[in-house]
């Protein structure tokens, strides 16, 4: 052995021989991106969700079909009207700390959702919800204030029940709950949490479900999405979701799979109609002939996205318009529907009315995310083809909802909806409501969105929508982009997943597990 | 002396007013606003209920007023992100970049105090020549991009060492483990400091060979060795610890890079997350608390300064 | 010292007169060629984007560049005028100035240079007067120090006797004299200017895409880094030489002010 192999050899196992740390087997560790809020009706920002879908049970949980099933509700009971959902409780479930889970700890937890001033960010998904009473320890009864077709997926989404116990005061201001100690009565408690390290979550011996499989479940705060992939390639991660762009650092890994799942997700761009410019629905309609989307897909998403029809998207499967013919990429049909709403090429080849006007327009999008910039410029060489001219302004999101989106002074933006498992888009298409910052309006479209949401019949339901994507196909609401597919990349060890996004499945952690090597 | 450490007092509270105000003005005039507000599915009664419970519904006088008194009083309020008091967020973070900081100066001065001296004792050597090439090469390549590099090669693909983070989640805590996790950080914030050292103390130790009252140390009879360990090591301490004074405020921030690449939970990261997401009490804080750290540091080495050259502890 | 320009004029003319001849649009993108080898319709290939790599370093020059030369430019007068100032005979401002620059000199620059930037983006005009209103400490303790020993000078004295107003005397009689120093000082300036623009970019905070930069090619560069190295070597290696090219101005000019 000769000199320099014998230093490498001493380097190796000073380095990785000794002292080389592996948690236990059987735990899985998945990146998320901050400190978690760990209090289920505070925080269903991004960091958070996941771990406090795990710790916070609901009262009823996803299937892998979508269908709302028994979580801590063992059973419900609609009434005729639709305007009474009785809940009985599953009986014999302990928080963490041991203490039993009672019909008082969901009344609490609602009575902080319906309080704006409680902090929580939930309050909009449940303002139909009018009062909610204790029948007895075990049941609990929700008046709603008119008939609501997506309570129960709602019920199911974020609205984790927290216990009334461990709370004196405004559930904002628990810090230690909320950030180290938190009780719920989910399949894994948390036992260790280090302030943007990472926090340990162990199996909670009192689980009410089956028998958790996992050791542990350690959630790993990792900012940076470069930061992730390298710990994934180093087996420091088992489970992370990844945008298409980051997606070929670890395509080669043998230990690693790549699952892609429909999400209800729908990106797209949104004319302000509330400008003369966007108002007529031929303008939009040829807009959207004008966009190559297929492009976009396979170019930005490189294949990991659905075409899309209108803006429910393909992973609603019972609701999706699977029969409506696909307005594809015709930049002629396009041109010819603009010259009906009086645009037409000039000799520059540049699209102007009558009056001379120029059509251009500003598009906003939000900075530091590559697919949305390369979909955006996409979208600009599209048009520039036809002659409309698009300025991209990028600014930070934050900005671009309050200053811009919600005053509603912007032109255009880029943008995404990312809703429960439901067809219920009421808020963000029908006229004048909170959500619809683009200002559709087609009296056709409220009709029929207001009848979906209120409708119990899932028949009927069903019909309301599909009806609701013809009426987009030749008015839309906004320019749909494509239904993104979340990108979920484990190890290949790593079993049980069920095919929901990882939102929902990680609503379902006692059943994950690792296949024995 | 105590005069002294009395008015520096004084003056690095002046500093902190300034650099808080300061704060203050910036990001209020910043477009956009608190992360939390972003959410385009808030509907209006969540925005006001929101504003009110962070404050923000409040005139701006009233709401710097009302955190300089706080801030007096010790309280720095509560962040907007993560709802926690922002000093025990804040020192939560602390110890993890000091701890980064400290290790990489100790590192860069222990490579490039040997490598200077010798380098600069032999002046137009091919070895001197060497190290200032290499020198001026390392200075020129972003650290960021040194730290990505390393982190790819030696914790992704030969798996030699962690890929971030501050140690092995879920198992018990042990100092070996730590050290995996530190070295590449550590590696990556020293590397620059050691080179900037080592061309300071290269110029400095040249200087101090030249000096006028090395001569009669020599006549003296002191052998080269002794004359190099007691009068050119002091003397060029100074200009050393010059530049190190001048490190200090710029690692702290540019800590901030290093702790992105490496996942560490240091005070930097925590800045960027906090500016990001307009935690406007957080952003302030850290600001207060960074700039306490740097007025500080500085304060000690200007005790250090003044031990290491007499000359110096006359001037007021 | 004329002599140590070259390189850095070899690079501005590489950033702004390539463009005249080669006339492909830095930021067409081409969905079907994206993260491409050499081709002759791209001569250095294609970025994640299907971006031409030549016609981005092109303009990423022009932006790295402009954003390195005017931050130090910023950085070297705020830093003559404050350095000058702290060395005025008038007590009041010489203090006031003093404290003004102890004060920068304690603040963590870089922190408030990411919080500005964060808060206000990244524009080429919030890039420059952040970098530059961060970087000019160095650069006035420099002046303050070299002018404090030039004004002891004999014909400084004799200059002042002879009744010139003291900022003429700034002028004509020290600022020539800095002249090498403050050459030095703006080069590390300028350096440092291109490093911090890169690593900002590397947070998401630097001058915002689509518009390219140095620095922001090598961030996008990152995803593919096992894929195509080269997307991350060029604007790499562009930075390093830059950065050299400023300093062999500086050591020049430093040499200089040795003999002089």
């Amino acid at each position: 052995m000769n000199h320099q192999a014998l230093w490498r050899l001493l380097v190796f196992t000073a380095l990785a021989g000794c002292g080389r740390q592996r948690p236990p087997e059987h735990s899985l560790r998945v990146a998320i991106i901050n400190d978690p809020i760990m209090n289920a009706p505070l925080s269903p920002d991004i960091g958070s969700v996941l771990i406090n879908k795990v710790i916070f049970p609901g009262l009823v949980r996803p299937s892998d079909s979508l269908t709302p099933s028994p979580d801590l509700a063992a059973s419900w009971t609609i009434s005729d009207d639709g305007r009474q959902y009785t809940f009985v409780l599953r009986s014999g479930v302990f928080w963490h700390d041991g203490r039993p889970f009672s019909s008082a700890d969901v009344k609490f937890t609602f009575d902080q959702i319906l309080d704006p001033t409680s902090g929580t960010l939930q309050w909009s998904d449940f303002s139909v919800v009018d009062s909610v009473v204790t029948i007895d320890s075990l049941a609990v009864r929700f008046w709603l204030k008119s008939p609501f077709a997506p309570f129960l997926t709602l019920l199911g989404h974020n609205a984790g029940i927290i216990p009334a116990h461990a709370f004196h005061g405004k559930i904002a201001e628990a810090v230690s709950f909320n950030r180290s100690k938190p009780i719920g009565t989910g399949p894994f408690q948390v036992v260790e949490s280090v302030p943007g390290s990472y926090v340990v979550l162990a199996t909670n011996p009192r689980y009410y479900g089956d028998k958790p499989k996992l050791d542990r479940i350690i959630f790993k705060i990792v900012p940076d999405v470069n930061a992730q992939v390298a710990q994934l390639q180093a087996g420091e991660l088992d489970l992370v979701t990844l945008e298409p762009a980051n997606l070929r650092g670890v395509e080669s890994e043998p230990e690693l799979r790549i699952d892609q799942i429909s999400v209800p997700q729908h990106y797209y761009i949104g004319f302000n109609q509330g400008l003369p410019l966007f108002k007529p629905k031929a303008v939009r309609r040829a807009l959207t002939l004008a966009v190559n989307r297929q492009a976009i897909i396979d170019g930005v998403l490189r294949g990991f996205g659905d075409f899309p029809q209108g803006t429910i998207p393909v992973a609603l499967r019972d609701y999706f318009a699977d029969s409506l013919p696909k307005i594809v990429y015709d930049t002629t049909a396009a041109l010819s529907l603009l010259g009906e709403a009086g645009w037409h090429r000039g000799a520059d080849g540049v699209l102007a009315n009558q009056v001379g006007q120029r059509f251009q327009f500003t598009l906003l999008v939000d900075k530091g995310n590559p697919s949305r910039e390369q979909t955006a410029v996409a979208v600009q060489q599209d048009l520039r083809k036809i002659g409309v001219a698009v300025t991209i302004n990028t600014m930070e999101f934050a900005s671009m909802v309050r200053d811009y989106v919600v005053p509603h002074r912007y032109e255009a933006y880029l943008v995404w909806w990312n809703t429960p498992l439901d067809p219920d888009q009421f808020s963000y298409y029908g006229s004048g409501q909170s959500n619809n910052d683009v200002l559709y309006s087609n009296p056709t479209a409220d009709s029929l969105l207001a009848a979906g949401r209120a409708t119990m019949d899932p028949a009927k339901r069903r019909q309301a929508y599909l009806e609701f994507q013809a009426v987009e196909a030749v008015d839309p609401p906004v320019l749909v982009l494509y239904y993104p597919r979340e990108i979920q990349v484990r190890r290949a060890v790593l079993r049980g997943l069920p095919p929901l996004g990882i939102r929902d499945a990680m609503r379902h952690s006692e059943r994950l597990y690792f296949e024995p090597r | 002396m105590l005069r002294l450490l009395g008015a520096r007092l004084l003056q690095g509270a002046i500093v902190l007013w300034i650099v808080t105000t300061a704060t203050f003005v910036l990001i209020h005039a910043a477009p956009g606003g608190p992360a939390v507000l972003a959410d385009p599915k808030l509907s209006a009664v969540e925005r006001t209920a929101i504003e009110h419970q962070l404050g923000i519904d409040r005139p701006l006088p009233v709401q710097y007023l009302a955190w300089q008194s706080s801030m007096l009083r010790g309280d720095l309020g509560r962040s907007f992100l993560y709802q926690t008091p922002i000093l025990e967020t804040v020192l939560n973070r602390l110890p993890n970049t000091l701890l980064l900081v400290a290790l990489a100066l100790i590192a860069a001065l222990a490579l490039a105090l040997p490598v200077g001296l010798y380098v600069g004792a032999r002046p137009g050597t091919p070895i001197d020549r060497f190290v200032a090439t290499a020198n001026f090469t390392a200075l020129a390549i972003p650290p960021f991009w040194f730290g990505i590099i390393a982190l790819l090669i030696v914790a992704a693909q030969w798996h030699l060492l962690p890929a971030g983070g501050m140690m092995t989640p879920g198992v018990e805590i042990s100092v070996i483990d730590r050290i995996r996790h530190l070295i590449l950080p550590v590696a990556v914030l020293a590397f620059p400091i050691a080179a900037e050292l080592i061309r300071f103390t290269r110029s400095a130790v040249r200087e101090a060979w030249t000096a006028p009252h090395l001569a009669p140390a020599m006549a003296r009879g002191l052998g080269a060795r002794a004359v190099s360990r007691s009068h050119v090591l002091r003397n060029a301490l100074l200009p050393i610890l010059t530049v190190l004074g001048l490190q200090v405020p710029m690692l702290v921030g540019g800590a901030a890079v290093t702790e992105t690449v490496f996942a560490w939970p240091g005070m930097g990261r925590l800045g960027v997350e906090a500016a990001l997401g307009r935690d406007y009490p957080l952003v302030m804080g850290i600001t207060v608390i960074v700039a306490a750290t740097v007025v500080l540091t500085n304060l000690l080495l200007d005790l250090a300064y003044r031990w290491a050259d007499p000359r110096v502890r006359t001037e007021g | 010292m004329k002599r140590s320009f070259l390189p850095l004029a070899l690079l501005a003319l590489f950033a702004f007169g390539g463009p005249i001849w080669y006339r492909i649009d830095p930021t067409a993108i081409d969905l079907g060629r994206t993260v491409a080898e050499m081709s002759r319709a791209h001569p250095l290939g294609t970025d994640e984007s299907g971006r031409d790599v030549l016609a981005r370093l092109m303009t990423g020059g022009q932006v790295s560049l402009l954003v390195g030369i005017l931050a130090g430019v910023v950085a070297l007068l705020v830093g003559t005028i404050v350095g000058a100032l702290a060395t005025a005979r008038h007590p009041w401002l010489s203090a006031a100035t003093s404290r003004l620059l102890d004060a920068a000199m304690a603040v963590p620059s870089f922190f408030i240079l990411l919080v500005t930037v964060t808060l206000f983006g990244g524009s080429t005009t919030t890039l420059v007067l952040a970098i530059g209103s961060t970087a000019w400490m160095s650069i006035a303790r420099l002046v303050r120090a070299e002018s404090l020993s030039l004004r002891e000078r004999d014909y400084v004295t004799v200059a002042r006797a002879l009744g010139q107003p003291p900022v003429a005397v700034f002028r004509r009689h020290i600022l020539p004299h800095l002249v090498p120093t403050l050459v030095a000082a703006a080069s590390v300036g300028v350096a440092q200017a291109v490093l911090a623009e890169s690593a900002l970019s590397f947070l998401g905070l630097g001058i915002e895409p689509p518009t390219a930069s140095w620095g922001n090619m090598l961030t996008g560069a990152q995803q593919n880094l096992s894929q195509a190295p080269w997307l991350a070597i060029y604007p790499g290696l562009l930075i390093v030489l830059t950065v050299l090219a400023v300093n062999a101005i500086g050591e020049s000019a430093h040499l200089r002010s040795r003999v002089a």
